[in-house]
């Protein structure tokens, strides 16, 4: 689905607003992007911002789940993906993890963009504050190495007429030929954007897959060619130019991403600027709480670990991995059958080896949810014991990247609570849940279902409904 | 219930609160027969699930009470505002924001109002309407319910226990359940280090004498709220029902011994504590989610006295709903009756805070407290204060966050642990197993709780603070106050509300 066409699938689902004022502040629209995340806001399309094109803000942002909400956070990346917009965080594990059984071919089709202007600063790119630069703050690079086509994350800002700051996985970085064509592209489909990831990530089960292949294999994501050898057709606007080593950090706001994968500057010469008719640029608000970069970092890391751990051992205990995104990636929940005593313990311990962002990790009983973070939140303070089941390690671990202590690398402790039954336990000890289900005879549930609304009740199953 | 304008409550009664709801459409009165066995509570249960309106049950099957009812869940809040049926109840705004319903529940708190007396007649105490003294008492008449298939027995759990001290004139309200054994008894769970229970376990029992109690059932709101608060030993809880409804509480003595109860309760049952004699309680789905066991012995009640209103109305709670992101009473009345009135009892102690609010997904085991102050020592001592008081047997954890995060928003919160909260530096136990626990909790094994006659489990277990702070140094604003404030102006002006707490 093209990045125009999730704009619209938002606004036809009551999940974008569109503000038609005039907006000349130039730091107003991330502040907009800013608190819509920040309070659980729709995604908000400004259609009248300086510089050419409009700005989509939040299209790959999403809420919390702090309440029982009808959206789960992911849910745009679905609608931007094609599926059902209520697919669960299993469905698209599944989908970011499963590759189809035989290489989808790249289809190919002429660019929507054109043009020839090499003034980068005529887009309405936006600014995060007075004195910063223009962001780039949702995009991909493309740099072909050897027969290669990579493709990259970007963040990064405008430096002059004619050249990008960008920022890129190192992985991608170090293959870079230097004065290398290269091609970065803004408003991409939710699925290029998402095998950008996963294959600078080098994430199994795609590591031997090209991104463009990647992508394909997620969506239909028609591809045309580009100073940086392919980028999807539909991109709302091209910028092509030349890659050199830059000397210097961008001073834009990190994304959530780089807490996993060391980034490096490069500096993008351009050479052309081509857009679509109109174009829609992407925002996202780097930094803040609930960003789209938090949440394409959740799913891509929630994915990888996936892949990673399950299998790991010969076996595939495990249900489900996750990084809340309402914790901004610093905890990590798996859901998992406790193998035998002491599986809890090799888990979180492979989790924090394998996942750089967190020093926390939160073990739960297969029937928790991804989706019920109130009940595995309510579970982690009532089924472990305050004393025997948070573990911490001895204070000889690597500082994790997301928290804001030990920035330095200093070495600390580590941190895994074990919210789990133990597996020593008799059956008996089990405490039934207290839920609808368990707790009544089905004649009383099915009598009380089909009463309900001739009883007179009118409550939905969301609290936000209940508040519309 | 109607407001005099004044934020007073000029009919302070359950069932005045009740047309209350109704009138606002917040209410649904069930016609139909409704069994007390289950099915009240499932209603009750998948109301609160579906955040939809509080059921009366009008007419209860095999009730030997003409004209006896049942109400689910009478102070389950929203889910995005847990205080908001309390503050109607009370005569406040329902659609506040928690800070703003904190000070002014804080500001009623801290204006108590004495209560008054008034004669045993049913036209000044309406529960004297009908009076059963002695072999005339009949427990199983009433619809008490049964809420959760494999509970030990039918349960009143929202009530007032009244109980006084034998040695001073303070008279203690609380809430402790009771399960329902045959006509004239019931087992009451006392756990020790609760204030009514120690007067039973320390005073009473020792000296092996009755202990006077009431169990007070369907009280006018003011009296449920202050009955879950932990009011200091010596002070009685009915100056502080006086303040939040900013009018006396009127009193009435009991039939068959010399406590006096709040005259328009729906149902009143006087009886006794047995020294040294134990029945069973339990098993039951208890506040935090599961259901809890084994069985075990708690103080009997034996009871001399029922009064009660014509068609009595008898609220229970649907315990155990009250986690992940369903309400019921409990959890509601966790965060807005038991939060303000710590952030209270904490400040008048001297500490340092802002507010102190109950975990939104777990009620009565993790607290979050905002404060000024990050220094070590000082959060140390907060923490270890609380934990000795009334944070001792119930709650495992406290979390202290920044004056700059909102302790209402549990994104912020967790947020701040993941990030703030160093495994290496911010995580305090204190001590492994030295610390009191009650039984009701399912991380200890039925060996591990035991049956102790005084009802904390055998073994002890820990508790934890997590010191969250240093947040706003840690993430300097990108946006600026003045964008953010425009921000938020532009898109109300597009018709997106900011959520609680923004």
């Amino acid at each position: 689905m093209e990045f125009r066409e999730t704009v619209d699938a938002l606004a036809t689902a009551d999940d974008l607003v569109t503000i038609d004022e005039r907006i000349d502040d130039p730091t107003l629209p991330f502040a907009v992007a800013a608190e819509s995340a920040r309070s659980n806001g729709p995604a908000v399309l400004l259609s009248d911002v300086p510089g050419e094109g409009s700005l989509a803000c939040g299209v790959r942002g999403g809420p919390d789940r702090m309440l029982r909400r009808a959206r789960l956070p992911w849910y745009r990346y679905a609608v931007g993906m094609g599926l059902p917009a209520d697919t669960s965080y299993g469905r698209m594990l599944d989908v970011l993890t499963t590759p189809p059984a035989d290489r989808p071919s790249l289809r190919r089709r002429a660019a929507a963009a054109s043009g020839h202007d090499r003034d980068v600063t005529s887009l309405c790119l936006p600014v995060a504050g007075e004195d910063d630069r223009q962001l780039v703050s949702d995009g991909i690079l493309a740099v072909e190495a050897g027969d290669r086509q990579l493709w990259a994350p970007v963040r990064g800002e405008v430096r002059g007429r004619s050249t990008l700051r960008v920022h890129v996985p190192a992985s991608v970085a170090k293959r870079a030929p230097e004065n290398a064509p290269v091609s970065v592209a803004l408003g991409v489909p939710t699925a290029a954007l998402l095998a950008a990831h996963l294959s600078s990530a080098q994430t199994q089960p795609w590591r031997r897959w090209s991104a463009p292949e990647v992508a394909a294999a997620l969506d239909d994501v028609p591809l045309a060619p580009c100073a940086g050898g392919l980028l999807p057709a539909s991109a709302e606007v091209v910028v092509d130019g030349t890659l050199t080593r830059a000397a210097g950090s961008a001073t834009v706001p990190r994304a959530a991403w780089e807490d996993v994968a060391n980034s490096e500057p490069f500096a993008v010469a351009v050479d052309r600027v081509a857009s679509r008719s109109d174009p829609v640029l992407p925002l996202a608000p780097l930094g803040e709480p609930l960003g789209d970069d938090t949440h394409l970092t959740s799913l891509v890391e929630g994915a990888r670990l996936s892949a990673r751990v399950n299998g790991y051992w010969g076996v595939s205990p495990v249900s489900w991995i996750g990084l809340p995104v309402e914790a901004g990636l610093g905890v990590c929940f798996v859901a998992s059958e406790i193998l035998y005593a002491g599986f809890e313990w090799q888990l979180a311990n492979t989790l924090f080896s394998f996942g750089p962002t967190f020093d926390k990790v939160v073990v739960l009983d297969t029937d928790a949810t991804f989706e019920n973070l109130a009940s595995a939140l309510d579970d982690m303070w009532v089924k472990a014991h305050p004393s025997h089941d948070w573990i911490f390690s001895e204070a000889a671990a690597p500082a994790a990247t997301a928290p804001s202590y030990r920035a330095d690398g200093q070495t600390g402790s580590r941190l895994y609570v074990d919210a789990a039954w133990d597996p020593r336990w008799d059956e008996e000890f089990i405490a039934p849940e207290v839920e609808f289900e368990l707790m009544y005879p089905e004649e009383i549930r099915e009598t009380v279902a089909e009463r309900w609304h001739a009883l007179g009740f009118d409550g939905t199953e969301t609290s936000e409904e209940r508040d519309e | 219930m109607s407001d005099d304008g004044d934020g007073i409550a000029s009919e302070p009664s359950l069932r005045a609160y009740l047309d209350t709801l109704d009138e606002a459409g917040d209410l649904v009165r069930v016609t139909d027969e409704v069994s007390w066995d289950l099915e009240a509570s499932a209603i009750a249960m998948r109301a609160g699930e579906r955040d939809a309106q509080i059921p009366l049950f009008e007419s209860v099957a095999r009730s030997g009470v003409p004209g006896a009812r049942l109400v689910g869940d009478p102070y389950r809040g929203s889910q995005r505002r847990p205080w908001d049926r309390i503050a109607t109840a009370l005569g406040l705004p329902a659609d506040t924001d928690g800070a703003t319903y904190y000070d002014a529940m804080l500001e009623r708190l801290t204006d108590p109002v004495e209560p008054t007396t008034v004669a045993s007649t049913p036209d000044a105490a309406p529960c004297k309407e009908v009076v059963h003294v002695g072999d005339d008492v009949d427990l199983l008449s009433f619809p008490w319910p049964y809420i959760h298939s494999g509970d030990g027995g039918r349960y009143s759990n929202l009530h007032t226990l009244v109980a006084p001290d034998p040695d001073s004139e303070w008279v203690d309200w609380s809430t402790h359940r009771a399960m329902v054994h045959d006509d004239r008894q019931a087992s009451v769970l006392l756990l020790a280090g609760e204030q009514t229970p120690n007067l039973f376990y320390y005073k009473y029992e020792r000296r092996d004498e009755p202990m006077p109690v009431a169990i007070v059932v369907g009280t006018e709101p003011a009296v449920q709220c202050t009955s879950v608060m932990w009011i200091p030993t010596g002070s009685d809880e009915a100056r502080y029902a006086g303040g939040l409804r900013r009018a006396p509480v009127e009193l009435v003595q009991c039939e068959t011994n010399d406590l006096y109860v709040p005259a328009n309760a729906e149902l009143v049952v006087e009886g006794h504590l047995v020294p040294d004699k134990r029945l069973d309680e339990g098993p039951f789905g208890d506040y935090f989610g599961y259901m809890h066991g084994p069985r075990r012995s708690m103080p009997a009640l034996e009871v001399d006295a029922v009064t009660h209103r014509e068609s009595p109305i008898i609220p229970f709670c649907v315990e155990g709903t009250g986690v992940g992101y369903t309400e019921n009473t409990t959890s509601s009345m966790e965060a807005g009756c038991v939060g303000p009135d710590a952030t209270l009892g904490l400040r008048a102690a001297g500490f340092d805070v802002i507010r102190c609010v109950p975990w939104q997904f777990t009620p009565r085991t993790a607290y979050v407290v905002a404060t000024e102050t990050n220094d070590p020592g000082a959060l140390h001592e907060l923490a270890n204060f609380i934990f000795t008081t009334w944070g001792m047997l119930h709650i495992d954890f406290f979390i202290f966050v920044d004056a700059s995060v909102d302790p209402f928003d549990t994104r912020e919160v967790l947020e701040a642990i993941a990030l703030h909260a160093d495994p290496d530096a911010d995580f305090h136990q204190f001590g492994t197993e030295t610390m009191p626990k009650v039984p009701l909790n399912i991380y200890q094994t039925p060996d591990e709780k035991g049956d102790a006659q005084t009802g904390t489990s055998k073994a002890k277990t820990a508790k934890a603070y997590i010191d969250a702070t240093g947040s706003a140094a840690a993430r300097p604003d990108v946006v600026s106050a003045d964008s953010r404030d425009r921000a938020r102006e532009l898109l109300a002006t597009a018709g997106v509300v900011a959520e609680e707490g923004e």
